[in-house]
């Protein structure tokens, strides 16, 4: 619990005896040393408390003279000029009673006024369930999932989730247990009030304090009567918060000012009522009046602030410590766009980007990255004697030119789009993805390809598209499944109550379903189905039995019951305007090739995951548009930055960093990729149960083929809608099959197999020991592979000591990953 | 707060984010959550063997008798005494009925899913799944994690071994869910009653000798020492080298490879389990939580009786479980280890009060037995009854959340811990469960 403690700077620090106020002098005095305080500006520009229990939270910022501004809020010292209207309580006002006087805010030798207005201070505001009494559950935690909020309740006493039913929460409250919740004769009396206190036992604990604003609203409420409040009463309409994104120091502060405009225009101060989350506590952590407090750890943080479902974000930003002032930022080259807008926040936050890798190193990551194939030694010896100055754009070229590039993303939108044989059947599987292949063999436009998918009608035995609607069978799983792959829209959370961290309610999501109720799915026989859509059919809210308009997000209903609908949703999610498409596509892609989205997980695009990178991922999104959403032309920029051709070592400044693509972030090789490359080295290739002989593993399209290697090296299941179900995770079964499986140690010592035939040509040990690193890890031997062969060799046959050499290398971390 | 702030250090941060499926928040919570009850649970690891009846197990043959019901209900089985006054099972468990002290059942478990899926998804996971219930070959659909990967996040092991293992198969929905691969289950895939039983992938490969293996291991630890220095930063060569780490402890561990090899169990022990998958099963599984194994979990198909049910009992199932389970019992008290190793006997739900024209029972949820023994648990007893069709609970219900609950706190992990999802979303360990305290 924050103690609020009134500061004044006065010269000297001199020391108050609570923790905070050191904290803030700490803050001060050191942010003396490093510049002086220029001039204050406080927010809002005027106070205005309209009735007994509004407040207001003052933001306080200081400008330094090298332009950083500063917090401070908490150190300012505040005179109310007539005392007896108002006073201020920390960096908070409060009324005492009507009237008119002003402020005056000091701070660090600045200082300026404003207006003050109290009015309405006689008499506490009718009290409105829905606006006033909701909003505290929530802010109390009462309506949480874990708590009264989930399904079955707690203990007898049930709220909707997140408060997303205030009729039922207000029959819960006053009609639910004989009335004894609440108690208007005796409003302290009231068992929702006593619970909350916890003067009787309460299973979550005491919920908020005696005396409180929050205690007092309850009370209020139970004594006016327990009103439901006008259905015209205003609404909370916007949510602003002040600042948007600071950067602080180590062990700094910032408080952030939540404001509300209701419907009406009437404006509020939340910022006590608001609730606050953080995106990464190690950072930044908030407490429960918007106080953000910052550790140790450089880094980033989002600070979500949601009132009533509407949410906004503070980015606050944590640069390491010496950098830059002390050092001088080095010049970094960059190749294009996505370098100069990587090096602007690198050197915001004081982190300088790793050397370039080697060739060796950028060839093996080129192909693994794009093909999910690992190059063959020729082709490594090729490129790295190749003196051209532009081979690696050349080689980028080469690269997605060829076959495997199709295979291998084929795979990984089969996984988005869950091509499951258990799900489609044989015949559909291999039809969707096939018909998914050709798109991306084309490289047929993104959007077009998508717009083909979300209309298909016709057999699905013979029009692979089609059966995307086999696999999702309700309009709710294709509201989900779509909403999230193509949108980087999560809706799940909206189709049983409003969604925490985002404005979707449950109309957007049966708005959306609406438009894939009335799919048909008529059986033609042998696993194959006819698909076509019967027309418009608004769908229902089943609990609350209410008729929901079909209607894109954020869009006007569908007026039109003739035709197919989904020829109007395909053309608004691909249209160029449309703010999530190429957004989600762009930070896929840039997941694949830098191992972090932007935005991460990549396809949660809300405004509360901002990314870390906005004007990078603006830009990527603009390319993509620009493009006409060719793929590969985004691919090109990518692969050729200066950014993704970094080394994966740290250095002495980004060692930590791992959401600002300063180096290149290692990774393990997918589960078939890793099998492929398992074969390519020992030359011994998999036999897949009903492929041809030489299929590889990223070719498949059966997701259900048995197999223990890419079962446990986290082959996904393809039951939700995003590559999130592919776990790199390890597990010790891996690691044990790495080093004993019976079925690598047969491709190892395989007859046929790659080391018998290097062993067989006569290739004297040090030519082993190089086709074998180059095949395996993509580089030639360094000092330590040469060592270690060289003692292997020395101690046994040619063929034990090649098999050997070989087995050490593929359960090496270079072999295993991506680097 | 500022405090709260500068708690963790940066090591200490990089640790925890590479725990599971979980992030740093979410990790720091269940520690928290953990620490709060470490005091209760300090005193010893108590361990769980959980046994699967697969198909469903006929609680009114076995457990829940009803002499006096018609014959079509009743079937062919008769009550008979047991070593605890009072105290029936079915004239099929002979074995059993002399190990009814260190028994308790519960006779009035109840749910309401039929389907096989959803309730291996119920029974595994203490948790209803939404959805179809069709989760055949989908080893980690659960919508929840399994009990067992629940032990294995909360706690680990002290010893070489896997947490959690899984015997002979995979049973579905015994996975970890969104608590990650990293606490799946170790699967034997061998059956420890088959004379070839081997472990799969903890021995060498026939060609490899193990001097051959230490020049490996050696030659990769030099090629890997290099890798590790230059890539510190990496949580995943970080994290993969501790799964490295404990797969070569496993490799080399000699408590572990002494504690797969059931070949070492004198014939006289083996012969008492039986000769059969579930007796050399348990026979495994002892040896398994002696070896400091925190979760096994037994797998023991065809109890479907769709058809024939009796003979199905008579003849297959029941002598097999009839011999494996008093072997157990006693074998585990008189190495002293009863009264720190859970035993429970589980299963999807009972069987239909009338029996079929197929002379089978069907799928029946509305009340069954599940078995608990060992853990200091107030045994030779039983909680619950059912009406005179064996049909309905009629006192105690007792349901999986009850019994989910009951086993973490059994195994000193409380039950209304709260996880979080990968969307945020706060789930509890058991939704709503009560711990049953007529056993505890």
């Amino acid at each position: 619990m924050m103690v609020s403690t009134r500061f004044h700077l006065l010269g000297c620090l001199l020391a108050i005896a609570t923790a905070t106020a050191l904290q803030a002098a700490d803050n001060l005095a050191h942010e003396s040393t490093t510049g002086s305080v220029r001039s204050i500006s406080v927010e809002p520009r005027y106070v205005e408390l309209s009735s007994s229990n509004r407040q207001q939270y003052l933001l306080v910022s200081g400008q330094m003279s090298d332009g950083r501004l500063i917090d401070l809020s908490r150190v300012a010292r505040c005179d109310v000029a007539d005392s007896k209207l108002a006073r201020v309580d920390g960096h908070r006002v409060v009324g005492i009673a009507n009237g008119e006087t002003r402020l005056t805010i000091s701070a660090a030798g600045n200082a300026l006024e404003l207006p003050v207005r109290v009015a309405g201070f006689d008499r506490y505001p009718p009290v409105h369930f829905a606006n006033d009494i909701v909003p505290l559950f929530s802010r109390l935690g009462c309506n949480g999932g874990g708590c009264h909020g989930k399904a079955t309740g707690q203990n007898g006493f049930k709220l909707s989730v997140f408060g997303f039913d205030p009729v039922a929460d207000y029959g819960a409250l006053v009609k639910e247990a004989r009335g004894r919740r609440v108690f208007p004769a005796g409003p302290e009396r009231s068992l929702v009030v006593e619970k909350a206190l916890a003067e009787v036992p309460h299973g979550g604990g005491r919920r908020m304090e005696p005396g409180s604003t929050e205690h007092e609203l309850l009370l209020e409420w139970i004594k006016q009567g327990l009103p439901v409040g006008n259905s015209d009463a205003p609404r909370p309409a916007r949510l602003y918060v002040s600042p948007n994104m600071r950067v602080l120091r180590f062990g700094g502060e910032q408080q952030i000012l939540a404001t509300v405009v209701f419907s009406d225009g009437a404006v509020r101060d939340v910022t006590a009522a608001a609730l606050y989350a953080t995106n990464a506590a190690s950072v930044a952590e908030v407490n429960s009046t918007g106080l953000v407090g910052v550790g140790h750890v450089p880094g980033e943080a989002a600070i979500t602030v949601n009132y009533m479902g509407l949410v906004a974000a503070v980015q606050i930003l944590v640069p390491r410590p010496s950098a830059p002032d002390s050092d001088p930022y080095p010049s970094i080259r960059a190749n294009n766009r996505i370098d100069e807008l990587v090096w602007e926040k690198l050197r915001n936050l004081g982190i300088v980007p790793s050397g370039l890798a080697d060739d060796a190193t950028f060839l093996r990551r080129l192909y693994l990255d794009t093909l999910g194939t690992l190059p063959t030694s020729d082709e490594v010896r090729a490129f790295l004697c190749n003196p051209s100055e532009s081979k690696r754009s050349e080689q980028i070229e080469r690269v997605l030119a060829r076959d495997e590039y199709a295979d291998f993303w084929a795979l990984k939108w089969s996984d988005v789009l869950l091509v499951d044989r258990k799900a489609l059947g044989d015949r559909g599987a291999y039809e969707l993805h096939r018909w998914l292949r050709q798109q991306l063999a084309a490289n047929r436009p993104y959007d077009a390809w998508v717009r083909e998918l979300l209309t298909a009608s016709g057999n699905s035995g013979g029009y692979g598209p089609t059966n995307l609607y086999r696999v999702l069978r309700t309009p709710e799983e294709l509201t989900r499944a779509v909403s999230q792959a193509f949108l980087g829209i999560r809706l799940e959370c909206a189709q049983c109550h409003h969604h925490p961290f985002e404005r979707w309610s449950q109309d957007d999501f049966y708005g959306l379903a609406g438009f894939f109720n009335g799919l048909e799915r008529k059986p033609l026989g042998a696993g194959r189905d006819l698909v076509f859509h019967s027309g418009l059919r608004d769908m229902t809210i089943p609990v609350f039995n209410r008729v929901v308009p079909t209607h894109v997000l954020d869009g006007r209903p569908l007026t039109s019951g003739d035709g197919d609908p989904r020829q109007r949703l395909a053309q608004w999610m691909t249209e160029p305007g449309n703010p999530w498409f190429a957004r989600l596509l762009a930070n896929r892609l840039w997941k694949q090739f830098f191992g972090r989205g932007l935005v991460d997980p990549e396809d949660d695009l809300r405004s509360t995951n901002p990314a870390t990178n906005e004007p990078l991922l603006s830009y990527l999104t603009q390319q993509v548009v620009a493009s006409g959403f060719d793929v590969k032309t985004i691919m090109r920029q990518m692969l050729a930055s200066r950014t993704y051709q970094l080394s994966s070592a740290a250095n002495a400044t980004n060692a930590d960093d791992e959401r600002n693509f300063s180096h290149y972030y290692v990774r393990r090789l997918p589960a078939e990729v890793l099998l492929d490359a398992i074969c390519d080295a020992t030359g011994a290739p998999e036999a897949f149960v009903g492929s041809p002989p030489g299929t590889r593993a990223i070719e498949l399209w059966d997701n259900r083929l048995p197999s223990y290697f890419l079962e446990i090296f986290g082959r996904p299941q393809r039951n939700s809608p995003c590559e999130c179900g592919r776990s790199s995770e390890p597990t010790m079964s891996q690691a044990l099959h790495l080093m004993n499986a019976p079925e690598i140690e047969r491709k190892i010592s395989d007859p046929s197999g790659r080391v018998a035939r290097l062993v067989q040509s006569g290739a004297d040990p040090s030519a082993i020991v190089e086709e074998l690193c180059l095949v395996a890890i993509g580089r030639a031997p360094a000092e330590r592979e040469r060592q270690v062969a060289e003692e292997l060799f020395a101690g046994g046959s040619n063929q034990d000591a090649a098999e050997d050499f070989l087995w050490a290398l593929l359960n090496s971390y270079d072999f295993l990953f991506t680097h | 707060m500022s405090n709260a702030c500068g708690r963790f250090s940066r090591r200490g941060v990089l640790r925890l984010g590479s725990v599971g499926g979980l992030s740093l928040a979410e990790a720091l919570r269940w520690q928290q959550a953990t620490a709060a009850e470490t005091p209760a649970a300090a005193k010893k690891d108590v361990n769980c063997i959980f046994i699967f009846l697969l198909g469903g197990m006929p609680h009114q043959d076995l457990w829940d008798l009803k002499p006096d019901a018609p014959a079509e209900i009743r079937g062919d089985f008769q009550p008979i005494s047991t070593a605890v006054p009072g105290l029936q099972v079915s004239d099929c468990l002979p074995g059993v009925a002399q190990v009814t002290d260190k028994l308790a059942i519960l006779r009035g478990m109840t749910h309401t899913d039929s389907d096989h899926g959803r309730g291996f998804h119920i029974m595994m996971t203490g948790v209803q799944a939404t959805g179809p219930g069709d989760f055949n070959g989908n080893k980690n659909n659960n919508q929840h994690p399994s009990l067992g990967s629940m032990v294995s996040r909360a706690g680990g092991t002290k010893s070489s071994l896997p947490p959690y293992i899984s015997v002979p198969n995979f049973i579905d929905s015994g996975g970890p869910s969104f608590l990650g691969a990293s606490h799946a289950p170790f699967v034997i895939e061998s059956d420890p009653a088959s004379p070839e039983f081997s472990v799969r992938d903890i021995t060498l490969p026939a060609d490899v000798t193990d001097q051959r293996s230490r020049r490996r291991q050696a030659a990769l630890r030099h090629i890997n020492d290099f890798e590790k220095r230059v890539s510190e930063a990496s949580k995943q060569v970080q994290s993969l080298d501790t799964f490295y780490e404990k797969a070569y402890r496993l490799m080399v561990s000699q408590e572990a490879k002494e504690a797969f090899d059931i070949h070492r169990e004198p014939a006289t022990v083996r012969e008492r389990y039986g000769n059969t998958s579930l007796g050399q099963c348990c026979l495994l599984a002892r040896r398994l939580v002696e070896a400091g194994c925190r979760f096994v979990t037994i797998e023991n198909g065809h109890w479907d009786t769709h058809r024939k049910n009796t003979e199905s009992l008579r003849q297959l199932l029941v002598p097999a479980f009839d011999r494996a389970l008093p072997a157990l019992l006693v074998d585990l008290a008189q190495s002293g280890l009863l009264d720190s190793t859970l035993v429970v006997v589980s299963t999807e739900f009972g069987r239909t009060p009338r029996i079929n024209e197929l002379a089978g029972r069907d799928h029946w949820p509305g009340a069954f037995s599940v078995c608990l023994a060992g853990a200091g648990l107030k045994t030779g007893q039983a909680v619950g009854a059912t009406d005179k069709h064996a049909a309905y609970v009629t006192d105690r219900p007792t349901t999986p959340a009850d019994l989910a609950a009951t086993i973490l706190s059994v195994l000193g992990i409380d039950p209304q811990t709260t996880l979080y999802t990968p969307l945020g979303r706060p789930v509890p360990l058991v939704n709503g469960g009560k711990t049953i305290h007529e056993v505890i």
